[in-house]
């Protein structure tokens, strides 16, 4: 228990980037398949096309998948040194939980879909997109919009507690007098 | 109403570029030192804000590199624009506050002055103004480029204009953007860039719907075609497959607080308290002006792999072509004019920065003071660095797009460890700053210049912004901890 307090998030961001750092070596010195970034359309100058998306990952395995979990985990963290240390209470932390859960489920349900299509060659289309587009568009854009709407309900327990403002005031008033009276001296 | 197509565009352009040339005139008289000019003496309201700091981010890369991306090569881009909501969020947990806190009690007027402030060290500060200077000039001479060629584009559709060259159209545009600029600096930026947004939010609204009326099926008919061709395109990570498309999220949605353009407007506001609507209205309008982004690349896309639409010259086409073909001609005036909006919002903060990077930052780096007379040399290093970036932009070739290419990754990569990170971990070295700046200018540098080739698609500016990352916590960790001046000090407890 006690070893969950000797580490600061700025380890964990470390350790998350070494992490990420590790599976792009993993990927960059693997033997990347002929259009494993695309090929140019056989017909139309300046398209590309996909091809086949499970050859791409054929050398790679789940490493992107992997990936985009570190990215996650990494962008909550950082997201959370962002609050004083002070502010951080249990309910913080809950709602940080919950709130990366949910990140991580979005990318789940989007990762799942498109090896399911990859391995069916087959997908539902929904408000005119197929289903892990509409986990893209909507899923990767609002599980972080999520942190953005916290942060206007929560602000001011948590981003600038009036406390805290205070503090901040009483901080420029002192700067102040300071500055004036070197001003004075000089 | 057809037959005025041009004239219509035309007018709305003009009018949109006479507004600009007001708010310069009028914001003159509301700059009357180098602090109105660089950081708009910090009294600037959440709406101005909001709209400001969301349309400096999304430049007319949004409005016409976006949707050319998407034509070429699918759904792949777009994980630069869904990474924003998370962009915003650390932008504004991990830098918003305590830049604007720093502002107030040091007297800052710029990122490197921010740097300084944290780390105390004239090396750090030089290092981060001129990052910014060599991402300026780059970046501004893209802006300036792109202008032109859409002027250039719009005049040439009319008897008058016919034979209008490039240069003369760079002339043009760059003139009012250079004439708000230097009247009213920041001023005349954060207001012009209040009408930008508003135009940029109604015109990618507009387009969205036109574009959903293209096919009768709508977007799913247009979902159906290119799932019939090729599938991969219409999937989430387009045909760059998936490192590409996760290494531009990481890099633009971690690196969005990193650029110094976007974070400077985060020093302006008047109040503390009102970032608290500043956040979602940044990602209100951001989302809505990048709607344009997918949907007219999707459509142009579908339309010529439908083999109803001839294939584009170029794909940076896709915009202008879907507008001039399926937009009624006033909503296609609209878009032109939240086209050059989108643009200028984005060169405006580049000049501003830019010129505190010369005439403020450099100077104090290198002779512990800036030059007397700020607000004179402020307007003057503005006229410069325009001239320098359009002459770039027009008789450069290659340069322009080595300079524009390395601008966001350069500012992703040097600025977020030492902004991000730094503002929000006291044990964060001045050592560990210039080591992750320098990497990261190595890296970047080194791939543009060799042309290095990165398997699976991989961005070159997340490469270099992990490195630099991992570098600046290493750096730190391994170094014994100084302690911060009392202020700063304070500051990083808040």
């Amino acid at each position: 228990m006690k070893l969950i307090y000797l580490v600061k998030p700025i380890h964990l961001v470390f350790a998350l980037l070494l992490v990420i750092a590790g599976i792009t070596i993993f990927v960059l010195t693997s033997d990347a398949p002929i259009g494993a970034s695309g090929t140019a359309h056989p017909t139309i100058a300046g398209l590309s096309v996909g091809g086949d998306g499970a050859e791409k990952l054929s050398a790679i395995g789940k490493a992107p998948y992997y990936f985009q979990v570190a990215v996650i985990l990494l962008a909550g963290t950082l997201l959370y040194m962002g609050v004083p240390a002070h502010r951080r209470d249990w309910l913080l932390r809950l709602c940080f939980g919950v709130g990366i859960a949910f990140a991580l489920f979005v990318w789940v349900m989007l990762f799942s879909g498109y090896e399911a299509y990859l391995t069916t060659g087959q997908t539902r289309v929904v408000f005119g997109f197929p289903v892990p587009t509409n986990w893209m568009f909507w899923g990767i854009w609002g599980s972080f919009a999520i942190f953005d709407v916290f942060y206007a309900v929560a602000f001011r327990r948590y981003f600038l507690h009036p406390d805290d403002e205070a503090a901040f005031k009483e901080l420029v008033r002192e700067v102040e007098a300071q500055n004036s009276a070197d001003r004075e001296a000089n | 109403m057809e037959e005025f197509r041009q004239p219509i565009i035309l007018g709305f352009v003009a009018l949109y570029m006479g507004i600009c040339i007001w708010v310069g005139i009028w914001a003159m008289r509301r700059t009357k030192s180098a602090g109105d000019f660089f950081v708009a003496g910090r009294g600037l309201g959440p709406m101005v804000v909001s709209l400001a700091v969301f349309s400096s981010t999304l430049s007319g890369f949004g409005f016409v590199g976006g949707p050319g991306l998407v034509y070429a090569t699918g759904l792949s881009s777009i994980w630069m624009a869904v990474c924003s909501a998370l962009g915003f969020a650390t932008g504004y947990y991990l830098i918003a506050k305590r830049i604007r806190m720093i502002a107030e009690v040091r007297n800052s007027m710029s990122l490197p002055d921010i740097v300084f402030a944290r780390y105390g060290s004239e090396a750090a500060r030089l290092l981060t103004a001129g990052t910014i200077l060599l991402g300026v000039l780059g970046l501004l001479a893209t802006q300036l480029l792109a202008m032109g060629l859409v002027l250039q584009s719009i005049l040439q559709g009319t008897d008058m204009f016919a034979d209008i060259s490039l240069v003369a159209s760079v002339v043009i545009s760059s003139t009012v953007l250079i004439f708000y600029c230097v009247t009213g600096g920041i001023v005349a930026s954060v207001y012009t860039d209040l009408v930008q947004g508003i135009v940029m939010i109604i015109a990618g609204a507009l387009v969205v719907i036109t574009a959903a009326h293209v096919f009768e099926g709508g977007f799913a008919e247009a979902t159906g075609i290119l799932l019939a061709n090729d599938g991969e395109d219409i999937m989430p990570f387009g045909t760059l497959g998936a490192m590409a498309s996760l290494s531009w999220y990481f890099l633009f949605g971690l690196g969005l607080a990193g650029q110094p353009h976007v974070a400077t407007k985060m020093m302006m506001n008047r109040n503390l308290s009102d970032n608290k609507i500043i956040l979602p209205m940044t990602v209100f309008g951001y989302v809505i002006a990048a709607m344009l982004w997918i949907s007219v690349g999707v459509i142009m896309r579908a339309l010529v792999l439908g083999d109803v639409g001839l294939p584009l010259g170029n794909a940076d086409q896709a915009a202008p072509e879907f507008l001039s073909t399926y937009a009624h001609p006033i909503l296609a005036g609209i878009v032109f004019a939240g086209l050059f909006a989108a643009i200028m919002s984005t060169a405006d903060g580049f000049l501003n920065i830019g010129a505190a990077a010369v005439i403020h930052d450099i100077p104090k780096a290198l002779r512990g003071r800036s030059l007397d007379n700020e607000l004179f040399w402020a307007r003057s290093a503005t006229i410069i660095l325009s001239v320098i970036a359009a002459t770039i932009a027009l008789y450069s070739g290659q340069l322009v797009a080595l300079l524009g290419a390395f601008g966001w990754g350069t500012f992703a990569a040097a600025l977020v460890p030492v902004v991000l990170i730094g503002l929000n971990w006291k044990q964060a070295s001045a050592r560990a700053a210039v080591a992750a700046i320098s990497l990261s200018l190595a890296i970047n540098f080194a791939i543009q210049l060799w042309a290095i080739k990165i398997p699976y698609g991989i961005s070159g500016g997340f490469l270099a912004m992990l490195s630099s990352m991992i570098i600046f916590i290493a750096v730190s960790l391994a170094e014994k901890p100084k302690p911060l001046p009392k202020d700063i000090d304070r500051i990083l407890e808040l």
